[in-house]
């Protein structure tokens, strides 16, 4: 008797966690082990010095590599161009994305969208550096642009693009437009054609049903698409690496040399929770400002 | 000159690769009228209704609106508006700027507009709806928002795309005489898309009975109810028993028929000795009564179905024929059980020959 009771007791006790619970477990695991602790054993270490003549690192708290960010002007000038980079690519990409993802959405008939979206992810596949290696044979001067370039125009034209910091955002365009153009095809791909239609019967010619209705209810996607692009070319240091000049190093990198050549793990920890902070931040008040939930509906 | 039609269809054809939804169809709407394009579904009617639109452009043929030729001049210069079958609100706008969007687009001040707006939202009783979205209003309400949206720019023609059938049956009733209200009131020209014949006959001036493309019959609900022309209009608007029949004599005026097994003479000019026809019979132009000796039409009630209102027998009048018969209820010398021998008064004058 007593044991069915305390069968039962327990029967009931065990819902009492969230629904679907279980289910979360595995992706809870993941995120704990893999960001959630390193994110706080980085934030740890930013906080710890490095012994001027040896170069060990040791445990202490010290707010001496934030002092460092702060005052030095460099980092706040790292910082910036970091942003002029990540937002002019992100401008260019949307430019690029949006008739590619509108179309591929509204126009493509619905059973030919499958194998057209496989050829915008299929170089995704490869690596990004192979991608990204492939821009330097492409823009170096006598270079295959170069060499295109001439045997149309006849006469000797050098654009010298490889190391500036066009050549940066042509990588950063090129090896991210997929982040972008996913977003803006799902958006598009929901938008219902009789919206336009009606539109268009109440007197709209197509470009002011493109501003009135099309822009606004993909907004969604363009604003994920945007968000998605930014931070992937914000923290990235390989493109700047490979493609830019001395002028065109961006925060990642700074904080890849802390951990690389300098050595000084507790300043790039550092580095990086400030960067960290300030994108989450300005991402807070992006979204506030942008008011997404009116916009999801 | 003075435009009496408002739209004008001449010889309109409209194909989708192999496939005719149109085909060379003739109509003319006068202003002010209530037109239903009614027909089964695949029957060329939205299609037609969508090239009034602007939606779509003939393959050949022209269509005028008050006297214009549109060629194809797009939706957004046409004097016509569309109500959808699915409304189409704009969902990121409220009600007040769905009304107002196309005002907006014709640049009409400020001040106009919420005037317009609070008319209009008064015109289909959503007062204090204006800054509500879509989304948070019932169906029939948003159909009200959509009607708001076209009228408020005043089209020379309201089209409308079955705009009733996402309501239930009672909600679509009470619309069916808003609507019926509401365009008297604006006056101005609708044509409206159903496959409701119940709806048709309610709300019309004015059917056209489509079929495969082509405009079977046009007329008043009383004429295609009535005198239909071919079996399919018969068939398509309320319930009617179809008899074939044979012609064995005739004259000017006048023919003696031979309709299963019986001689019967009606008063229609034109038919042939030996010419095969069909005659329609609706249901309820048939009287039942108890059978008599000397009673021509004499049957069986084989089925009877009670209805509520009314209560349908099935006649067998010989082996291959039967007839529907349909009486209302509550006269009790019209109720019979199955199996009962009925006969049945039928008045030549209603039999009404159509044409396969």
């Amino acid at each position: 008797m007593l044991q069915q009771q305390s069968s039962v007791a327990r029967r009931i006790a065990l819902p009492s966690l969230p629904a679907g619970f279980w289910f979360v477990v595995p992706a809870m695991f993941i995120l704990v082990f893999y960001l959630v602790l390193p994110v706080l054993l980085v934030a740890t270490y930013s906080f710890y010095t490095t012994d001027p003549v040896t170069g060990l690192i040791r445990p202490d708290f010290s707010w001496a590599n934030y002092e460092r960010i702060i005052v030095s002007p460099i980092y706040r000038r790292v910082f910036l161009r970091s942003l002029e980079i990540a937002g002019l690519s992100t401008l260019i990409a949307l430019v690029l994305a949006y008739p590619v993802g509108y179309t591929l959405g509204a126009v493509v008939p619905r059973q030919r969208q499958p194998l057209l979206l496989l050829l915008i992810i299929i170089p995704f596949w490869t690596s990004y550096i192979v991608r990204t290696y492939g821009w330097i044979g492409f823009l170096q001067t006598g270079g295959f642009l170069d060499s295109l370039v001439s045997w149309v125009i006849p006469g000797r034209i050098e654009f010298g693009l490889l190391y500036t910091r066009a050549a940066v955002i042509i990588g950063f365009v090129h090896v991210f437009l997929p982040l972008m153009i996913l977003p803006i095809y799902a958006a598009t791909r929901s938008l219902d054609p009789r919206l336009l239609e009606a539109s268009a019967d109440l007197g709209a010619p197509p470009w002011r049903t493109f501003w009135r209705i099309t822009l606004p209810l993909t907004l969604p996607g363009v604003l994920a698409g945007t968000t998605l692009f930014f931070i992937a070319v914000f923290g990235s240091f390989v493109t700047p690496q490979l493609l830019g000049g001395t002028g065109d190093l961006m925060v990642g990198n700074l904080i890849a040399d802390q951990f690389g050549e300098a050595f000084n793990w507790p300043f790039g920890a550092a580095l990086a929770v400030t960067i960290t902070a300030v994108v989450v931040l300005g991402l807070l008040i992006f979204f506030r400002f942008a008011n997404v939930e009116r916009l999801y509906g | 000159m003075t435009v009496t039609y408002d739209v004008e269809l001449i010889a309109v054809t409209k194909q989708f690769g192999e496939v005719v939804a149109v085909d060379h169809v003739d109509l003319a709407v006068e202003c002010g009228t209530f037109l239903t394009l009614l027909g089964p579904s695949g029957c060329g009617k939205t299609t037609t209704l969508r090239m009034i639109g602007g939606f779509e452009h003939p393959d050949s043929g022209e269509i005028l609106i008050r006297g214009r030729p549109m060629g194809r001049t797009p939706p957004y210069r046409r004097p016509t508006s569309m109500v959808f079958q699915n409304y189409a609100l704009f969902p990121h706008l409220t009600i007040a700027e769905n009304i107002a969007y196309g005002l907006r687009e014709r640049r009409v001040d400020r001040t106009t507009i919420q005037r317009r707006v609070r008319e209009m939202l008064e015109l289909v009783a959503l007062q204090g709806f204006d800054n509500r979205y879509p989304r948070q209003l019932s169906g029939g309400q948003q159909q009200r928002v959509a009607l708001a949206r076209s009228l408020v720019i005043e089209p020379a023609v309201l089209l409308l795309d079955e705009p009733l059938g996402a309501l239930d049956l009672k909600l679509r009733r009470q619309m069916q005489l808003e609507l019926k209200r509401l365009q008297s009131q604006v006056g101005i020209t609708f044509i409206y898309v159903t496959h409701d014949q119940e709806e048709a006959l309610t709300m019309s001036d004015q059917i056209a009975v489509m079929n495969h493309g082509r405009i079977e019959q046009i007329g008043t609900p009383e004429e295609l109810y009535e005198r239909p022309r071919t079996r399919f209009v018969a068939d398509f608007l309320g319930a009617a028993n179809v008899l074939p029949a044979i012609v064995r004599a005739a004259d000017a005026t006048s023919a003696c028929l031979e309709v299963a097994g019986r001689p019967v003479t009606i008063q229609r000019p034109g038919l042939r000795p030996g010419q095969e026809i069909a005659l329609v019979l609706r249901p309820h132009w048939v009287i039942p009564q108890p059978a008599h000796e000397q009673a021509q039409w004499q049957g069986r009630i084989v089925e009877r179905v009670y209805k509520g209102s009314t209560i349908s027998y099935r006649v067998q009048l010989d082996e291959a024929i039967s007839i529907i018969v349909e009486v209302p209820t509550g006269i009790n010398h019209c109720v019979y059980e199955t199996g009962a021998l009925v006969s049945l008064t039928i008045e030549p004058s209603r039999l009404h020959v159509v044409t396969e």
